[in-house]
């Protein structure tokens, strides 16, 4: 067993196990069917998440108008059949626009986390790997990012960079790199220590090969935690910096700008104007934790065999 | 060993502040716009903004500003707002006290909840009582807080009239007043906060309970409570600091949001409204002392697991 | 269309009906001193006016400063008008027109604050502050005063300013809060410059007397005011409250006199969400509805195609649906404004109806503005970009989503770049900009600033506009020392500029200006000067 104590992270990083190998998609249906009786909360937020993704995706079929579409006579309507989450200060659909707004929280929370995530493992991993100076110097860096008050460095970024969906992406995905590259540090050394990697560097194999087939394989259920939990946060960012003018700026509709702009103003006249994005954004992050937890419990063999 | 150990986190430490410092001086000065274009707003001739920006002493070149910054830094000068020309330090020590109650407030509200909800949570592990705990607490980490307090302030307004205290009251003038005043606000931080560290106290907790010697205090015939309590939590606390440790940035960040809404003179405001008017001494003030604070903090934490925990020595 | 002639009477006649009821209850009752106001106001970013241009800081100065002249205040004072009085002058003459002599009062009495330490204000300190806002490094409102030749003081208590070259709006500058408030050398001298609170020092009803950052400050009565009697009111607490929904619970709960918004007002769409909490929770509030001097354009690269040809930016008028945005962000109550000075200052400003030939533009027709893009070559549109910053106003938003997509129902597909207010002060706000930018202009409180955007090598000029007709209407103005004659010129400007809509104006609100019942002979109106507005109010409680 290892001696190495990996300081356990928001208890995010599970020590390796055999990846297993072999597909099927029965194999799929029947793990998923055990995973949702095993896990019923973790179940709940999978099917949140997917309800998501199929508003991003589909928005143009789901939604019944367009996001920036004014309906004549319908100003400040509570919902109603015609609208379902009623009508905003601009006579537009709040139903098509929290619909349209999936897509942009979504387009925006991935692509932050896959940045994020994958610079974060480019670290995490090599630091792990390489150690020694390189190690010390690097995680020397991340030191200094870490000791920032996240605000701060997103702040400056984006006034740096200015407003804009791109921009936001970039900010908030530093952000997620220095602080996830600690745990996947945490993780990959983990398996540095282990058996496997001990024999691949015996025989010889290269660098490239054994980070890709045996460090990288066993920090993926560490990565996928770390995403689907990291993703509840960028969302719940995003309408912080919403409140604070640097959030996605219009006329996409997203569900932070809804909740901190129009949807405060008109608070009393029309709460829903505000509601439904609220709920929107604490269903997703709900959704997106429930599910990490989850996984954690399943993917952590250390917890298995546990009832 | 535990000289060196210390001794090693030490030196450790020093490059960081000093990247740090390179970051905290360089970052603001890559946002487009400097404070002269602002004070002079949509008023103001070429001539005007050189004038002015020579007369702040901004025309010279960065790596002397640079220079000069640290050179009085370490004589314990930070400088004096570009706007206010009031000292960032005393600026500072007013509104240091605040942030750092508010954070501390907040901490000692999510230990409230996160850790009984954590220990319920792991000694009942999937029964509905861990399910509602946990549902609970991510739910509270879910709601902006933004909104909350949103709520929390304009609803009493309407139905009862009452608001919570806004403007903000010495420590001096109302000792009761002042830390009334912080509780909401407080609460509404430690909410977030307390969901992560309940899912991390509930994690340690089911992970040291599984280790052999908790069995082996279960096979003496002990109590399920001293079990807990005195051999699964003593060691579930270590990577609770750590997680402490890391939050501090995330709680004293949090807070220009409260802060704004709920008009608290801290360092988060001071910091935002600094970055959004180009006040460089200030903002590399703050960022400076606030990275120290971390870095020091991390560093007391580090030490911390060398004490308590002799294998973590790397 | 705007507010119906009927509307628009009511509308005057509100704050005149509340002007004429007002002065016989205060003649009814006698003032009574005493008494603490509570406002909401802002954090200054220093307390130099000439070092910083803010109204963070003119609105706290208008407080503790005086000035020559300054605009007469009461309820009897029409919102939108800004007759003058003097201040520290006791009376001026024009002696030709560059040339204008003060009298100044006898024993005004700076506040009693070192270094200055309540000594009397004579003609040397007229002098000395004149020639520091002049020439003092950072200045931009200098240029207020590039008129000025020469300042001399014949004796202790007269001033004589020479002017290079005639300005009829000289006096009205001076009047101006956002411009010359009097201040002492020696406060200057020991503190390098004003931006400190304790080097507030001026000769107005108020002394600062604690402050507070990013908290607020207090003002308390200045004993030796130069006018006997005033200020009634003792103190002034001032709070800085920097959240919506916060101000509006302290308002419900009683905490602020005034309206929390510049310049004593209530946002309509908070107003009509609160106000009938308030007739409850505070019966005796009183209100009174004038047009907002605010107005919000969309300026445009005149310089370039496409917006060189005049076509296409009467197609953009024609493109915006002006009521629709009101009835969107403003419920409907608001007023059109005529290019160049906004419908609010209504001595100087003609109504939209009467522009002429360029009133036609006003009109919500996208057909017609895209026949008109089509005459000018553009058939399906163009794309251009929109330089933009909230200013923190979720209503601003709302209009310019509006404003973007009612260009792109006729082509115009708007790509919007928001900045963040730093970067855009520093580019789209003095024309630095590609293609268009749109936002809210600052609310002076006469027209010669107003349409100073028309005149080449202004930073203000963000259109880029050469038009020698306009510049010389402008300088023409200018010079014309009747007012009536010169209303009649800056008509034929409006006329002028109607027909070329260099700016695309959008409507300006109605502000809903609201204070509380207790609070006697006090008039609202647009502007900085508060301090000017309180120093004869008195409160009732």
């Amino acid at each position: 067993m290892s001696t190495t104590a990996t300081i356990d992270l928001n208890g995010a990083a599970p020590s390796p196990t055999l990846v297993r190998r072999g597909g099927g998609a029965k194999r799929w249906a029947r793990a998923l069917a055990r995973f949702a009786v095993r896990k019923p909360l973790g179940a709940i937020g999978g099917v949140i998440v997917v309800a998501m993704l199929v508003m991003a995706l589909f928005a143009e079929h789901i939604a019944p108008y367009a996001y920036d579409e004014t309906i004549r006579g319908a100003r400040m309507k509570p919902p109603s059949a015609a609208h379902w989450l009623g009508t905003d200060n601009l006579s537009r659909d709040l139903w098509s626009r929290v619909v349209y707004g999936a897509r942009v929280s979504v387009t925006v929370g991935f692509a932050t986390i896959a940045l994020g995530i994958a610079v974060a493992t480019a670290i995490g991993v090599s630091s792990a790997y390489f150690g020694g100076a390189y190690d010390l110097v690097l995680q020397r860096v991340v030191d200094a990012w870490l000791s920032f008050p996240y605000l701060v460095i997103i702040l400056s970024v984006m006034a740096v960079l200015g407003p804009g969906r791109l921009n936001l992406i970039i900010s908030v995905a530093i952000i997620a790199a220095a602080t996830n590259s600690r745990v996947i540090r945490g993780a990959a050394l983990t398996v540095m220590q282990s058996q496997f990697v001990e024999a691949a560097r015996a025989m010889g194999c290269g660098h490239a090969r054994i980070i890709l087939r045996h460090v990288l394989p066993n920090v993926t259920a560490t990565i996928i935690i770390l995403a689907t939990i990291g993703l509840g946060a960028v969302i719940l960012a995003e309408s912080a910096l919403s409140f604070l003018g640097f959030g996605v700026p219009p006329p996409y509709p997203s569900w932070g700008a809804m909740l901190s702009g129009s949807g405060r103003t008109y608070m009393f006249r029309a709460p829903w104007m505000a509601v439904w994005p609220g709920v929107a954004i604490s269903l997703a992050v709900f959704g997106f934790n429930m599910l990490g937890d989850a996984l954690r419990d399943v993917l952590d063999p250390r917890l298995r065999g546990t009832r | 060993m535990l000289k060196r150990y210390l001794a090693r986190r030490l030196v450790i430490a020093i490059p960081s502040l000093l990247i740090a410092s390179v970051i905290v001086f360089t970052l603001p000065r890559l946002i487009p716009g400097d404070a002269v274009q602002l004070m002079l707003a949509e008023t103001s001739y070429a001539k005007d903004i050189d004038e002015l920006r020579a007369k702040l002493g901004l025309d010279r070149a960065l790596p002397v500003q640079y220079a000069e910054w640290v050179a009085h830094v370490m004589r314990g000068d930070l400088g004096e707002s570009l706007w206010t020309r009031r000292p960032v330090l005393d600026e500072l020590a007013h509104r240091l006290p605040v942030s750092a109650e508010l954070a501390l407030y907040a901490t000692v509200i999510a230990l409230a909840i996160a850790l009984p909800i954590g220990v319920l949570a792991a000694a009942r592990q999937d029964s509905l009582a861990d399910y509602v705990a946990r549902s609970v607490a991510i739910l509270g980490l879910s709601l902006p807080s933004f909104w909350l307090a949103t709520l929390l302030i304009v609803m009493p307004a309407i139905w009862w009239g009452w608001r919570p205290v806004t403007g903000f009251t010495d420590l001096r003038q109302d000792p009761v007043g002042h830390i009334v005043q912080l509780l909401l606000p407080a609460a509404i931080l430690g909410i977030a906060s307390a969901a992560a560290l309940m899912r991390l106290t509930r994690g340690m907790l089911l992970e040291a309970l599984r280790q052999d010697y908790v069995r082996t205090a279960q096979a003496k015939g002990l109590a399920q409570s001293v079990v807990v309590v005195k051999h699964g939590l003593r060691n579930a606390v270590i990577p609770v600091i750590t997680l402490l440790g890391t939050q501090l940035p995330l709680i004293l960040g949090g807070t220009v949001v409260i802060e704004t809404i709920f008009g608290l003179p801290g360092v988060g405001r001071f910091l935002f409204d600094a970055i959004n008017q180009r006040d460089y001494p200030v903002i590399q003030g703050v960022n400076l002392l606030v990275v120290s604070t971390v870095v020091l903090v991390n560093l007391g934490v580090d030490v911390l697991y060398g004490v308590l925990d002799p294998r973590i020595r790397y | 269309m705007s507010l119906s002639r009927r509307e628009m009477l009511a509308v005057s006649g509100t704050a005149l009906v509340a002007a004429a009821l007002a002065p016989a209850r205060a003649r009814a009752q006698t003032p009574r001193r005493g008494g603490t106001l509570s406002l909401r106001l802002w954090d200054p970013p220093g307390f130099d006016h000439m070092l910083t241009v803010s109204y963070k800081t003119n609105i706290p100065l208008s407080f503790t400063h005086s000035r020559l002249v300054k605009p007469k205040a009461g309820p009897a004072i029409q919102p939108g008008t800004f007759p003058l009085e003097g201040d520290l002058a006791e009376s001026w003459s024009q002696p030709n027109e560059t040339t204008y002599v003060f009298k100044l009062r006898r024993g005004v009495r700076w506040h009693n604050k070192p270094p200055v330490n309540g000594r009397e204000l004579t003609a040397e300190d007229v002098k000395y502050t004149i020639e520091r806002f002049m020439t003092v490094k950072g200045n931009a409102n200098a240029y207020m005063l590039r008129a000025v030749d020469r300042v001399d003081t014949p004796d202790k208590y007269t001033v004589k300013l020479t002017l290079k070259e005639p300005n009829a709006w000289f006096l009205d500058i001076l009047a101006s809060p956002m411009a010359v408030a009097i201040v002492a050398r020696e406060a200057v001298e020991k503190f390098g410059d004003l931006k400190k609170p304790e080097a507030v020092i001026g000769t107005g009803p108020w002394m600062l007397d604690g402050y507070r950052p990013n908290v607020g400050y207090t003002f308390v009565r200045h004993p030796a005011y130069f006018v006997p009697g005033l200020p009634y009111i003792d103190r002034v607490d001032v709070t800085v409250d920097e959240d919506n929904a916060s101000r509006i619970a302290s308002f419900l709960a009683g905490k602020y006199d005034l309206g929390w918004e510049n310049p004593g007002i209530i946002n309509r769409t908070d107003w009509v969400q609160i106000k009938d909490s308030l007739r409850q929770k505070r019966p005796n509030l009183k209100t009174a509805e004038f047009a907002a001097n605010v107005m919000s354009h969309i300026s445009m690269r005149t310089d370039q195609k496409p917006f060189s040809d005049v076509r296409v930016r009467q197609a953009m008028s024609y493109a915006i649906d002006r009521q629709g945005i009101l009835d969107a962000t403003a419920e409907g109550v608001g007023i059109f404004n005529p290019p160049g000075v906004p419908a609010a200052l209504k001595e100087w400003s003609l109504p939209v109806a009467q522009l002429g030939e360029g009133a036609k533009y006003y009109k919500y027709d996208p057909k017609e503005a895209k026949r008109l893009l089509a005459a000018a070559g553009y058939p399906s549109g163009f794309p251009a970009t929109m330089c933009f910053t909230t200013y923190g106003s979720t209503i601003l938003v709302d209009s310019m989503e509006l404003v973007v997509k009612q260009l792109k129902d006729v082509g115009i597909d708007t790509k919007v770049d928001q900045k963040e207010y730093g970067a855009y002060a520093a580019s789209c706000l003095i024309g630095k900009f590609d293609s268009m930018t749109y936002g809210p202009q600052t609310p002076f409180l006469d027209p010669d600033n107003f349409i100073n955007q028309y005149v080449p090598g202004e930073p203000k000029n963000q259109s880029q506009i050469n038009d020698p007709v306009a510049t010389d209407l402008i300088v023409r103005q200018r010079r014309t020392f009747d007012p009536t004659k010169r209303r009649e010129v800056i008509h034929e400007l409006q006329r002028h500029l109607a027909k070329q809509q260099y700016y695309i104006q959008i409507p300006s609100g109605v502000y809903v200006a609201v204070w509380d019942g207790a609070l006697k002979n006090y008039g609202p109106n647009v502007g900085y000067d508060y301090g000017g507005r309180l120093v004869a109010a008195w409160l009732d409680r």
